[in-house]
């Protein structure tokens, strides 16, 4: 069983997740589990912080995929933060590097992020 | 609570009384200790040093099916015992009494005057006299037939979650089975080899291949890797697999081959569970006159193919910008096409090979994509059979460090013979 960490928080522009550890077949399903369970409003963004993720397989980016599909259902925005250059590497490979916004900190998604507008 | 009795409007907001306790009391006081030793729950019985019983209280007579008369100054302890037991008796029970001054909780089986058998638990003292010297043994006897009952249903439950397991892996195996072709088909001209790895028979994994004839000559081979595993996964790869083999027959071109794979799985996988695999699609063609073939790679996000020529250089055959299949409603396809002249070998395999652990722990770091170039360079020239042989062979040395399956595909054109001999 491999080990990973998931720690969550709120910030103005919606829910950040950072992850620490390998993210594989093991620990991807822990990852699935968190994201129904984050409240995003139409507009957020969600906000996956990978600085600590040390492995990363198919399993893995089929999690971050998951979060993806759960985030543009709720009509809202997802950011990849500090993605490791073997995640990069896996990335290119599998051509999802045009797919997810990237970020080096999770404070530069934060700025990048712009409010919706208030509807009339 | 009794409603009626005298203290009612006395003693009524107490919660004891007096009197039922005292009562109770008293009848523990008629329960004479000759009483409790003949109507213990549970067998009580004094023997002589040679075995022979001296006493035995009426539960274990009752248990047994004899009077009292047939054991005492007949019988010993041993004669009730099964021949099993009484060997056990003699060789261990005996011996280790004599030593130790006492033995306690020993499983036994007793036979009833029916025949009947009785396991119990036997505790032995010995009983001594005030110089020390042995006297007799006392022995109690405990009813095990619920322990018993309780072990015989552990094992049975034990046996038959080992069935379910055996079950279960002859299960993955003959899904795993049906995923993959159960021979390659031979192709006039080609050397084709491939190998699949099971890295764990509880699970069913996501990789898959296929070597199939398309109309006009030409031939579709493919080789790809579904996300994750277990039953679901193997549920994609079959999908994967028809519709791949489904398309090619539809419209051969690798690239509209595998937009229809990307349609199917977008469309069918697309929810909070998505299902995605790579996958490499190839168009092979006999080049005629020129000799050899041509192949035409499409890929949807899968590890590069290797080209091992028969110069003896060997490197990846890039197919940059594919996407990952069933992700994006259109996803990105990359082709490549090269020409396999005699002696060169076209290598697929799935990350499983690059991911695995060398040392054979999970601790450790991973083959990567570079270790398998530098592998493959040092076997080039060679056939398609020489390299699935070495790339077995190196997966058998990473032993447990393979954590997802693996599958390579090897397809070759052989030197003509003429050039084999110097």
């Amino acid at each position: 069983m491999t080990q990973l960490a998931i720690r969550t928080r709120t910030t103005p522009a919606g829910p950040v997740v950072e992850l620490t550890g390998e993210l594989d077949y093991d620990s991807s399903a822990q990852v699935r589990a968190l994201f129904p369970e984050l409240v995003l409003r139409d507009g957020s963004q969600l906000v996956v912080d990978l600085t600590g993720v040390t492995f990363c397989d198919s399993s893995g980016i089929t999690a971050l995929l998951a979060a993806r599909n759960h985030a543009l259902a709720a009509r809202a925005g997802i950011s990849l933060v500090a993605v490791p250059d073997h995640i990069s590497r896996i990335f290119q490979m599998v051509g999802l590097d045009q797919v997810f916004t990237t970020h080096p900190t999770a404070q530069a998604a934060e700025a990048a992020w712009t409010p919706p507008k208030t509807r009339p | 609570m009794s409603a009626s009795g005298d203290s009612e409007s006395v003693d009524q907001p107490r919660p004891q009384h007096p009197g039922d306790d005292h009562a109770t009391f008293s009848a523990l006081l008629e329960d004479s200790a000759e009483d409790l030793y003949e109507h213990a729950p549970c067998g009580y019985l004094s023997t002589l040093l040679d075995g022979t019983i001296a006493k035995i209280n009426t539960t274990l007579l009752d248990w047994l099916g004899y009077d009292h008369g047939d054991l005492v100054g007949r019988r010993t302890f041993s004669d009730l015992l099964t021949v099993g037991g009484r060997l056990y008796h003699e060789t261990h029970f005996g011996p280790l009494l004599r030593m130790q001054g006492e033995v306690s909780g020993i499983a036994l089986e007793l036979k009833a005057l029916d025949g009947t058998r009785l396991p119990v638990l036997v505790t032995s003292t010995v009983k001594t006299g005030g110089d020390g010297r042995p006297l007799l043994i006392r022995t109690t006897v405990f009813d095990a037939r619920d322990r018993r009952a309780y072990e015989t249903e552990l094992l049975r439950a034990r046996k038959e979650a080992e069935l379910e397991r055996e079950e279960l892996k002859r299960l993955n195996a003959t899904l795993q089975q049906t995923l993959l072709p159960p021979t390659l088909v031979n192709v006039p001209g080609l050397d084709v080899a491939a190998h699949y790895h099971v890295a764990s028979t509880d699970m069913v994994g996501g990789d898959f291949y296929d070597l199939f004839p398309l109309s006009a000559g030409t031939w579709g081979l493919f080789l790809g890797d579904v996300c994750g595993k277990g039953a679901a996964a193997a549920a994609v790869t079959s999908l994967a697999r028809y519709t791949l083999r489904a398309a090619a027959v539809y419209d051969p071109d690798p690239a509209a081959v595998l937009g229809n794979l990307n349609t199917v799985l977008h469309h069918e996988y697309n929810g909070h569970d998505p299902r995605f695999c790579t996958v490499v699609f190839g168009l092979l063609t006999p080049e005629g006159d020129r000799g050899g073939f041509r192949i035409t790679l499409a890929s949807g996000g899968h590890p590069p193919a290797l080209l091992l020529r028969a110069d003896g250089s060997a490197d990846h055959v890039h197919t940059p910008g594919g996407q990952l299949m069933g992700v994006l409603s259109d996803a990105h396809i990359a082709t490549a096409t090269v020409h396999l002249a005699a002696g060169d070998t076209l290598l697929l395999h799935t990350d499983g090979l690059t991911e695995a652990h060398p040392d054979g722990t999970r601790g450790g770091g991973r083959y990567g994509d570079e270790a398998l170039l530098d592998f493959v360079r040092a076997l080039a020239p060679t056939t398609a059979s020489d390299t699935v042989a070495a790339i077995r062979d190196l997966l058998d040395t990473f032993g447990t460090g393979v954590d997802d399956d693996t599958a390579v595909l090897a397809i070759n054109v052989p030197r003509p013979t003429s050039e084999e001999q110097p």
